[in-house]
């Protein structure tokens, strides 16, 4: 049974950090559990923890914790394994080993590079000109969003968390932006920002941070909602500097 | 007539861009792409209508979550996969920015008027979404007990 909530303990953790609710993370694990045959689930979930108490049906009971580290980004991909996974194992309980092989693969499913280079610079490139940008203008914001795809690679691991990170990508971005605005002084500065920030802006961080708050979730919440906002100040931090520095 | 047209379809291709980044089934792809643009078109018409923008934001992340449940139930998928893509285009990114920039500019009063839009359309969304969500629990809660009663006789 240990190892079965462990296994409980891992889906909990893979639905977290790709962006799934709190609720959902929660309703998730205690019907798992139940399907396991535990009498009662308990389970206590914050956006960097989860708590499960399983009580069986001999009356003991068995808790585990588990520390949940950054997110992960959204994965719709994972999510749906996940839900699925447990819709299976609510209709008929899989053996330990098998539930064991399929967290597994749904863990090791590699993302595509291309969908993700690919969808920031359309989504960038649409919102330059849903902001009212011109097709030069577009261009540079797609140029700078596969930048900002390579930092998200390869910067992000180094840096101290999102906050240093958010900070940096902006100045680095901004500056790339403000250079060519200097250079071609007919692009509009503010649609190619508007363009980047709609990819970066904790928006639906805090959005659904506001979601948690209003459905009782208030802990988690209000550090989702205190987080987003240290972001989105970062964020904005960085391309003021930019813009401080290269005088646009 | 033409701008409406511009930001109903970069709406779509802004919607369609941030489900491939979330890694969503090729096959659900058209599904969220058409919610952004549905979500920014009722907006549109909704600010048309009533003006303002705190109502027609948070009517339109409604319209977006109904949508959203809609779809997954017949789709069979969890609704935040369509909701999310779909309300992509209500996220306050171009008054967020202006805020910054007045800031910048030492504007003070630019920056809180823009500051304060962004909170509020923030704000609106969320309530939008939520709003939806506690009618479709309540809905599923009110058949789940008249289905136990009819059992239970």
């Amino acid at each position: 049974m240990e190892a079965i909530l462990d296994q409980l303990l891992n889906i909990g953790e893979l639905l977290l950090q790709n962006g799934a609710e709190i609720s959902r993370v929660e309703e998730t694990v205690s019907r798992m559990g139940l399907a396991y045959g535990a009498s009662e689930m308990h389970v206590f979930v914050i956006t960097y923890s989860i708590v499960v108490t399983m009580r069986l049906a001999d009356g003991t009971c068995l808790t585990q914790t588990r520390r949940i580290g950054h997110p992960a980004g959204t994965d719709y991909f994972r999510l749906e394994a996940c839900n699925a996974l447990s819709r299976r194992c609510s209709r008929a309980p899989l053996p330990l080993e098998e539930l064991q092989s399929e967290v597994e693969r749904i863990r090791e499913q590699p993302r595509s590079r291309l969908r993700i280079y690919g969808g920031s610079m359309l989504a960038v490139g649409s919102f330059t000109l849903f902001f009212g940008g011109g097709p030069a203008d577009m261009l540079v914001s797609m140029v700078f969003a596969a930048v900002t795809c390579l930092l998200q690679e390869y910067l992000m691991p180094v840096c101290m968390n999102r906050v240093i990170f958010n900070l940096i990508c902006a100045l680095l971005i901004g500056l790339g932006t403000c250079g060519c605005v200097l250079l071609w002084p007919a692009l509009q500065l503010d649609k190619i920002m508007i363009g980047y920030i709609m990819l970066l802006i904790p928006g639906l961080a805090i959005t659904n941070s506001i979601r948690d708050i209003l459905v009782g979730n208030t802990i988690s919440g209000a550090l989702l909602l205190t987080e987003s906002l240290l972001w989105a100040g970062a964020l904005a931090s960085g391309f003021m500097l930019a813009i401080w520095i290269t005088g646009v | 007539m033409g701008n409406t047209g511009i930001q109903l379809l970069t709406a779509l291709t802004g919607s369609l861009g941030f489900a491939l980044v979330f890694r969503l089934r090729a096959r659900l792809l058209p599904w969220a792409a058409l919610g952004g643009c549905l979500c920014w078109g009722s907006y549109l018409l909704l600010s048309s209508l009533a003006g303002g923008s705190f109502f027609p934001c948070l009517l339109a992340s409604a319209a977006a979550e109904l949508y959203a449940e809609i779809l997954a139930r017949l789709l069979r998928a969890p609704s935040t996969l369509f909701y999310i893509p779909a309300v992509i285009p209500l996220v306050p990114g171009g008054t967020l920015f202006h805020a910054m920039s007045a800031v910048v500019r030492n504007d003070w009063a630019a920056a809180s008027a823009y500051g304060t839009a962004t909170g509020i359309a923030a704000l609106a969304i969320a309530m939008g979404m939520s709003l939806i969500w506690a009618l479709v629990f309540m809905l599923r809660e009110v058949s789940r007990r008249m289905a136990a009663r009819k059992n239970g006789r």
